[in-house]
């Protein structure tokens, strides 16, 4: 009896549980179609695609198969003319029946940074409108997808989504993603579409397009890019002048981008800073990890990375060990905190930095517009007047004497994704064209006023010598401060309360001027392993600072993790040695 | 038992057990493939298909060839091991004060001790990371500093001279103070079911506190000091969140910091060797297997459950 009510009863509850399944499922289904427009669109189309009317040169709405007057367009070949192939492809996908393509655009970033995806908006607004004006019967949308903070979960999240064909179709992220995406087949090699776009590709600084190249092929287009210059306060220097009479910052720039000062002067200006009471510390850097800022120390001392020939990591003995030779030999004497790699970012190191308790800070230029909106000093942000009084900025010097000044970028970049256009009708079959819509979308992206607005409002710098030119232009910075200048609505209105924050010509002149570094700009190895011998180099500089290690035990702790690793010791090569007669400072 | 019972069992226990396959069995047994695979940056397309063992070469190679690598594994060992004496043993002290304290009292002190469980993960692992940061600012030293017993600020856990004790000890107090309210909660609700007569019997008899503890009460509530000891045995060995950010934010040393559960989610998440982190985890779950079969044996857990002596 027990039996048979238990069984009823089990039989209604799994029949309501199925039940439930099967109404969630219908409900959802029902959700996605009705939500399936996309949020951010960026063409103001005057009509409905669908209901225009085509003019006389637009090919018919209507399937193919009634088109008895018109020959069919060709498949279209980029030719290096955006609005000749925005035309084609519109034309060709209109008259298969696409009258639309849907994008989708991600970045990450700091607040100010969101023209890492509204530049596609605008894109495509400006491709739309180039359809429109010769009546082609198709148009672009775009869904953006912009996170506050750094792009690495972007990427990583991009990595998972690619595999159930989630991931965003174009994405602006670091560099030193390409080799990895690009090994494992989730973006697009546009080498083919870039070679016929040279003109456009020649825009761009050539130290910069390296970051886009793997293996001798395009995965990419430079979005942004920044410089590490070498901070110097100028109330701490001027105290210096008072007590020794020592000018430091005479004609510093010109000193150091000759390579008169190099380490060895800024070691023995550190000492003075610290010694006549100046400040407390002489010079302070990044906490946490010796990618990037600190790498530079090895392209400072003549030393590389990367082996061209080979493609292979490098060990630079003799460079690595003069850079934990400064660091061990600072920290002993008390320049820079023996626990640098562990202080805090805000409770720490920017408030001596901010209030002048160092004379050098290696920094990077987006901390000349960081220490203007944060309260790092005195409980409140630096004026932009202040922060130009304050800070007097270099290249980061050269090693020894003959070797050459340096600085570092991280460029971000487009990266189209190699299912780009997945989410349109009849991708299997168009797929080839969807891609070029999405190169177009990056091509249009990189207009000198959206990378010139980008690196304005968001302290980055420019990656094409136009923008840095449109930077310089008095009257159109004037323009922007205004909002005067030809923007979709959409993308106005987004970046209207930033530009009114940013868009002043302190910053601006800063800039320019930063943006004369990049001429001198190194990059990190774009190598799948770098990050994991970039790990070993921190730890390695944390134990000299520490004392835990001399700078030669620290040499050869690098050199063992390296051989520890069965991965990483084949793709890394160790060369020269230790330097024996060399003297620091 | 005849098959209609059997099916009748089965039956109602299917949504139990459809719950341990789907979030328990199938894991474990996707570990332990992704472990013979080279899966990396998380490219199931290319590599999910191929087989090899060049995960568990590879963590081999590093255990005998890397020192840092045999450092995560005596900071496991350590942290594992002496976090787990004090989430017990504190727990059960904790229990047994608020056992005796007045109700009231001992509702506000119980509530006290579970603010670290109820602190998200982050805002708990912030306040113990200025605590114990190496400048005057942090807590600990600007209170040393104040009472005179430093004369400068000391980094705790990044020292050279301190280590690896300093990070050992700031990952053992910061994981101590969440662990041992878990142990404070079973172990109280345990000694409360104790009959009041045996406490009452006891005390007339003249038993002192300690005899009373240790006749009385201990005895009854051992099958919770099994439970606690091996629930938070495995739960030690697998939690990494707030040693995660201990680590990240640099308030301990980088590798007498990590444990092998950090490892693991460094391997998957930070260098992306998905394989290796696979294989890591499994290694992580059979030690996980073996000691808590060890610690129910060592136990008794067996003469603990007794057949029933009565007729079911």
């Amino acid at each position: 009896m027990a039996s048979r009510t238990a069984w009823i009863t089990a039989a209604i509850i799994i029949i309501i549980i199925i039940g439930a399944v099967a109404y969630y499922y219908s409900g959802k289904k029902g959700g996605a179609t009705t939500t399936a427009s996309p949020t951010t669109t960026a063409p103001p189309a005057t009509t409905s695609p669908q209901t225009t009317q085509p003019t006389t040169t637009a090919p018919p709405t209507t399937s193919p198969k009634t088109t008895t007057t018109q020959a069919a367009p060709p498949k279209p070949v980029l030719t290096g003319n955006v609005e000749k192939d925005i035309v084609a492809i519109g034309k060709y996908l209109a008259y298969h029946g696409i009258h639309e393509a849907k994008f989708s655009v991600a970045s990450a970033g700091d607040p100010n940074s969101v023209m890492r995806v509204y530049a596609i908006v605008e894109a495509a607004y400006r491709l739309n409108k180039i359809l429109e004006k010769n009546g082609v019967d198709f148009r672009i949308k775009i869904t953006t997808n912009f996170r506050r903070g750094g792009g690495d979960k972007l990427a990583q999240d991009f990595e998972t989504a690619f595999q159930a064909n989630k991931n965003p179709d174009i994405m602006a992220n670091s560099y030193k993603w390409i080799a990895r995406f690009a090994e494992e087949g989730y973006i697009l090699d546009i080498t083919p579409y870039v070679e016929k776009y040279q003109s456009f590709i020649n825009e761009f600084y050539p130290s910069l397009l390296k970051a886009v190249e793997w293996k001798g092929k395009y995965y990419g287009i430079p979005q942004d890019t920044e410089a590490r210059p070498l901070y110097w306060r100028t109330d701490v220097a001027a105290c210096i002048k008072e007590k020794t009479g020592t000018d430091i910052l005479a004609n510093l720039y010109d000193k150091v981008k000759t390579g008169q000062v190099t380490w060895h002067e800024v070691y023995k200006y550190a000492e003075l800073a610290v010694k006549t009471g100046c400040s407390k510390w002489g010079v302070l850097h990044r906490k946490g990890s010796a990618h990037p800022d600190l790498i530079q120390f090895i392209f400072a001392f003549g030393g590389q990375l990367e082996d061209p020939k080979t493609g292979k990591l490098v060990v630079d003995v003799p460079a690595v060990y003069k850079w934990l030779y400064v660091e061990w030999k600072m920290a002993r004497e008390g320049l820079i905190p023996k626990d640098m790699m562990s202080w805090d970012w805000a409770k720490q190191i920017h408030p001596a930095v901010v209030c002048g308790k160092t004379l050098i800070w290696i920094g990077g230029t987006w901390h000349w517009t960081e220490w203007q909106t944060k309260p790092y000093c005195k409980g409140r942000p630096l004026t932009a007047e202040e922060v130009k009084k304050y800070f007097y900025y270099t290249l980061f010097p050269a090693g020894d004497h003959g070797d050459k000044p340096v600085t570092l970028s991280q460029p971000f970049v487009w990266m189209i994704a190699s299912n780009a256009g997945k989410d349109n009708k009849e991708y299997n079959k168009y797929k080839d064209v969807y891609h070029m819509i999405a190169f177009l979308l990056v091509v249009k992206a990189s207009d000198p006023d959206l990378i010139a607005i980008h690196s304005i409002i968001s302290a980055h710098l420019p990656v094409t010598k136009k923008a840095a030119e449109l930077i310089n232009d008095k009257t159109w910075v004037q323009k922007l401060a205004n909002l005067q200048i030809e923007l979709s609505p959409e993308v106005k209105n987004a970046i209207a309360d930033i530009v009114k924050k940013t868009v002043n010509e302190i910053n601006v002149e800063f800039l320019a001027n930063a943006s004369k570094m990049l001429e001198y700009t190194k990059l990190t190895p774009m190598h799948p392993l770098y990050p994991r011998l970039a790990n070993i180099f921190r730890d390695a500089v944390n134990y000299v600072l520490l004392g835990e290690m001399t700078p030669d035990k620290a040499v050869q702790y690098i050199i063992s993790k390296v051989k520890a690793d069965p991965e990483l010791s084949k793709a890394v090569e160790i060369k020269g040695e230790i330097p024996k007669n060399w003297q620091f400072p | 038992m005849n098959k209609s019972r059997l099916g009748t069992i089965l039956f109602f226990l299917s949504p139990a057990l459809a719950l341990v396959l789907v979030f328990y069995i199938i894991p474990l047994i996707l570990a332990i493939y992704i472990g013979f695979t080279p899966l990396r940056d998380w490219n199931l397309k290319a590599y999910l298909g191929k087989f090899t063992t060049q995960s568990y070469q590879y963590l081999f190679y590093l255990l005998t060839h890397d020192p840092d690598v045999s450092k995560v594994v005596k900071t496991t060992i350590v942290f594992t091991t002496v976090t787990l004496v004090v989430n017990v043993l504190g727990g059960l002290a904790l229990a047994l004060a608020t056992f005796f304290m007045e109700e009231r009292v001992s509702l506000t002190y119980r509530s006290l001790w579970l603010l670290p469980r109820l602190t998200p993960v982050a805002v708990y692992s912030l306040l113990w990371y200025y605590f114990f940061l190496g400048d005057a600012s942090g807590t600990l030293n600007s209170l040393l500093l104040r009472l005179g017993v430093i004369d400068h600020p000391v980094s705790w856990g990044t020292d050279p001279s301190l280590q690896p004790e300093g990070s050992w000890l700031i990952l053992i107090v910061v994981n101590g103070f969440v662990g041992v309210s878990f142990g404070m909660i079973i172990f109280y609700s345990a000694l409360k079911s104790i009959p009041r007569e045996h406490i009452i019997a006891a005390r007339i008899d003249g038993a002192t506190t300690l005899q009373l503890i240790r006749r009385v009460m201990l005895p009854q509530i051992r099958w919770h000091l099994v439970y606690v000891t091996i629930w938070q045995l495995l739960s030690l060995l697998t939690t990494f969140a707030h040693i995660f950010l201990l680590t990240e934010w640099g308030v301990v040393d980088r590798w007498w910091g990590t444990t092998w559960a950090l490892y693991v989610f460094n391997e998957a998440f930070t260098t992306g060797e998905q394989g290796v982190a696979a294989a890591a985890a499994t290694i992580l779950v059979a030690i996980g297997a073996v000691l808590g079969i060890i610690s129910l044996r060592l136990l008794g857990f067996k003469k603990m459950m007794p057949e029933p002596r009565g007729e079911l």
